[in-house]
C-alpha cells in the first residue's frame, strides 16, 4: 500500500474521533439519567468527565495539523483531515451540553421534586439516538445515512416547542420562586436536548463535505 | 508592474477568433472536463497526436489553454508532458522522425503548419531544466537573441535592463553586467533563463520543470516570478512537483500513459482549486494523493 504511514496516520485520527463520539454518547446518556433518577452525584460524574473529552478534541487538533503540515494532503484527505477537525468541534460541543443539562440536574435535585414529562426521557433517548446514528455514518462515510439522520433533527425540534410552550404556560402560574425555577430550569435543558441535535445536523453536513466536496444545509 | 511593450497586442486584423461559446473539451474514455466558455485561449490544442518515429507519445489531446495564465502539465514519467510542452514550440524539429498530427492554434495561427520557427520560437520561449549559462557575459546573455533578430542597438539595450528587472534580476547583477554569466548561483541563472526568454517579447513561457535542479529558496523566488509573470504571460509549466502545481498554477491538466499502447493522454483539466479539492477523475484523485500505482 502506498503512503503506508500517511493511512495509519488517518486511521488513528479517525479512531480518536470515534473514541470520543462514544465518550460523548455516555455523557448525554449519564445526563439523562441523572435528571431523570434526580442523581446529582452522577451529575457530578459527567461534569468532571468532561475534561475527557476536552484532552481528546485537543488531541485530535494537534494531530490533524501535525499530519497537514508533514504530509500535505490534497482532495479527499484533506477533507477528511479537516472533517474530522470540524467533527471533534461539534461533539466537543456536544460534550459542553451534556455538562449543562448535568448542572441544572443539581438545581433540580435541590429542589422540591416533581414529575418529569415523558418528553425530556423521549427527547434524550432521541438525542442519543442521533449521535449514536451519525458516527455510524461517520464509520462507513456515508453521506446518504448522514443526511437520513440529520432529517430526524425535525422530530426533536417539534417535542422542544411542544415543551417550551407548555413549561412557560406552567411557569405563568406557578405559586412560589421555587416552582419558577424548576420550571425555567427544566426549559433550559430542553434547549440543550434541543442543541445536541442541531450539532448532529452539522456533523451531518461534515460527512457530506467529506464525501463530497460540498458545502450543504441540512435541515 | 511589468515592462510589457505595447507592441505585444495583438495588432488589427490579425485577431485569434474567439472561442466557441461552449467548448466542451471531450477526452476520449475520460471523464469531461469543465466548460471555459468565459476565458479567453491562448493556445487551442485539438486531436493533437504525436510520434517519436513508429512510436506514438500522444494520442487525441485536446486542451485550451488559457491566456494570460499558469497551466501545469503534472503526470507520471511518460505521460508525455514534455513532449506536448514541446510540442507547442515546435522543437521536435530539432528530433529526427518525430512528427505531429492535429492543430495546435496560438492566437489563431496553426503552429504545426508555421514555417516562420524563428518567429514562433520568439513569440513562445522556453525554459528549461538546468539553467544553462551562454559562454559570455551576463549582457550579452540577455543580447545575443535580440540581436539575432536584427534589432536595432538601443532596443537591445533597452531589452536588457527590461529582461532582468521582469525577471528579477536586476538588483543583483545591474552592477556586473559584463561578469561572465557562469559566475551566477543555480537560482539566478534560472532567473537569467527567464530573462533571456523575455528579451525578445514572447506570449508565451514554457516551463520545462524549471526548479528540478534549483533549493527550495531559489525555487520559491522562481515561483513568485511566475505568478508575477502571468497576466502579461501565458505560460505553461510541467513539473514534477504536485504542491508546486498546486502553489503556482490557475489550470493544471493530469496527463497519464495508457498502460498498454503506451501513449499519453490527457485525463483531466481543471482550475487548479477544482483538480486539487474536487477532482473528477478517480485516477487523478489516486494520483494527486500519492495512491498512484
Amino acid at each position: 500500500m502506498t503512503r503506508e504511514l500517511f493511512e495509519k496516520e488517518l486511521s488513528a485520527l479517525r479512531e480518536t474521533v470515534l473514541e470520543m463520539g462514544s465518550k460523548v454518547e455516555s455523557q448525554i446518556a449519564d445526563a439523562a439519567t441523572a435528571m431523570q433518577k434526580r442523581d446529582g452525584k452522577l451529575a457530578d460524574r459527567v461534569r468532571l468527565e468532561d475534561s475527557q473529552l476536552n484532552a481528546l478534541f485537543q488531541r485530535i487538533r494537534e494531530e490533524a495539523l501535525v499530519v497537514i503540515a508533514r504530509q500535505q494532503p490534497v482532495a479527499r484527505d484533506l477533507r477528511l483531515l479537516m472533517a474530522f477537525v470540524y467533527i471533534a468541534a461539534e461533539l466537543e460541543r456536544i460534550g459542553d451540553y451534556a455538562v449543562r443539562i448535568a448542572r441544572m440536574t443539581v438545581t433540580l435535585v435541590q429542589l422540591p421534586a416533581r414529575p418529569l414529562r415523558a418528553e425530556f426521557g423521549l427527547m434524550a433517548h432521541l438525542a442519543i439516538r442521533q449521535v449514536h446514528d451519525i458516527l455510524d455514518a461517520l464509520i462507513d462515510m456515508n453521506e446518504q445515512v448522514a443526511q437520513q439522520v440529520a432529517g430526524r433533527d425535525d422530530e426533536i425540534d417539534r417535542l422542544y416547542h411542544r415543551l417550551f410552550e407548555d413549561l412557560v404556560h406552567e411557569m405563568a402560574l406557578a405559586d412560589d420562586s421555587d416552582e419558577t425555577l424548576a420550571l425555567t430550569t427544566l426549559v433550559l435543558i430542553a434547549h440543550n436536548l434541543e442543541r445536541i441535535a442541531d450539532r448532529v445536523t452539522n456533523v451531518a453536513e461534515d460527512i457530506v463535505f467529506l464525501e463530497t466536496g460540498q458545502v450543504v444545509e441540512l435541515g | 508592474m511589468l515592462s510589457r511593450r505595447p507592441s505585444e497586442k495583438p495588432e488589427a486584423g490579425s485577431q485569434a477568433p474567439a472561442p466557441p461559446s461552449a467548448l466542451q473539451i471531450k477526452v476520449p474514455g475520460a471523464t469531461p472536463v469543465r466548460e471555459f466558455a468565459d476565458q479567453s485561449t491562448k493556445i487551442s490544442i485539438r486531436d493533437l497526436s504525436f510520434w517519436y518515429g513508429g512510436f506514438q507519445a500522444l494520442t487525441g489531446i485536446n486542451l485550451e489553454v488559457p491566456a494570460g495564465q499558469i497551466t501545469a502539465l503534472i503526470g507520471p514519467s511518460g505521460c508525455g508532458k514534455s513532449t506536448l510542452l514541446r510540442v507547442l514550440n515546435r522543437m521536435y524539429d530539432l528530433v529526427g522522425g518525430a512528427r505531429a498530427k492535429g492543430a495546435v492554434l496560438i492566437d489563431g495561427e496553426d503552429v504545426l503548419s508555421t514555417r516562420d520557427l524563428l518567429e514562433l520560437r520568439r513569440k513562445v520561449g522556453m525554459v528549461f531544466q538546468r539553467p544553462t549559462a551562454f559562454p559570455m557575459s551576463i549582457r550579452d546573455n540577455i543580447a545575443f537573441a535580440p540581436e539575432r533578430l536584427g534589432w536595432a542597438t538601443t532596443r537591445v539595450q533597452e531589452s536588457i535592463e527590461r529582461s532582468l528587472r521582469d525577471a528579477a534580476l536586476w538588483e543583483e547583477v545591474k552592477d556586473r553586467l559584463d561578469k561572465p554569466a557562469v559566475e551566477l548561483s543555480g537560482g539566478q541563472l534560472q532567473r537569467l533563463s527567464i530573462a533571456r526568454c523575455l528579451a525578445v517579447e514572447p506570449d508565451v513561457i514554457l516551463m520545462d520543470e524549471p526548479c528540478s535542479a534549483l533549493d527550495p529558496v531559489a525555487t520559491i523566488k522562481i515561483e513568485d516570478l511566475m505568478r508575477r509573470l502571468s497576466g502579461a504571460y501565458t505560460i505553461v509549466i510541467v513539473t514534477h512537483n504536485m504542491q508546486q502545481a498546486a502553489r503556482v498554477s490557475d489550470h493544471t491538466a493530469f496527463m497519464l500513459m495508457e498502460p498498454e499502447q503506451r501513449y499519453g493522454e490527457l485525463i483531466e483539466f481543471a482550475p487548479t482549486d477544482q483538480l486539487f479539492n474536487t477532482p473528477r477523475d478517480r485516477r487523478t484523485e489516486d494520483y494527486i494523493t500519492g495512491r498512484f500505482g
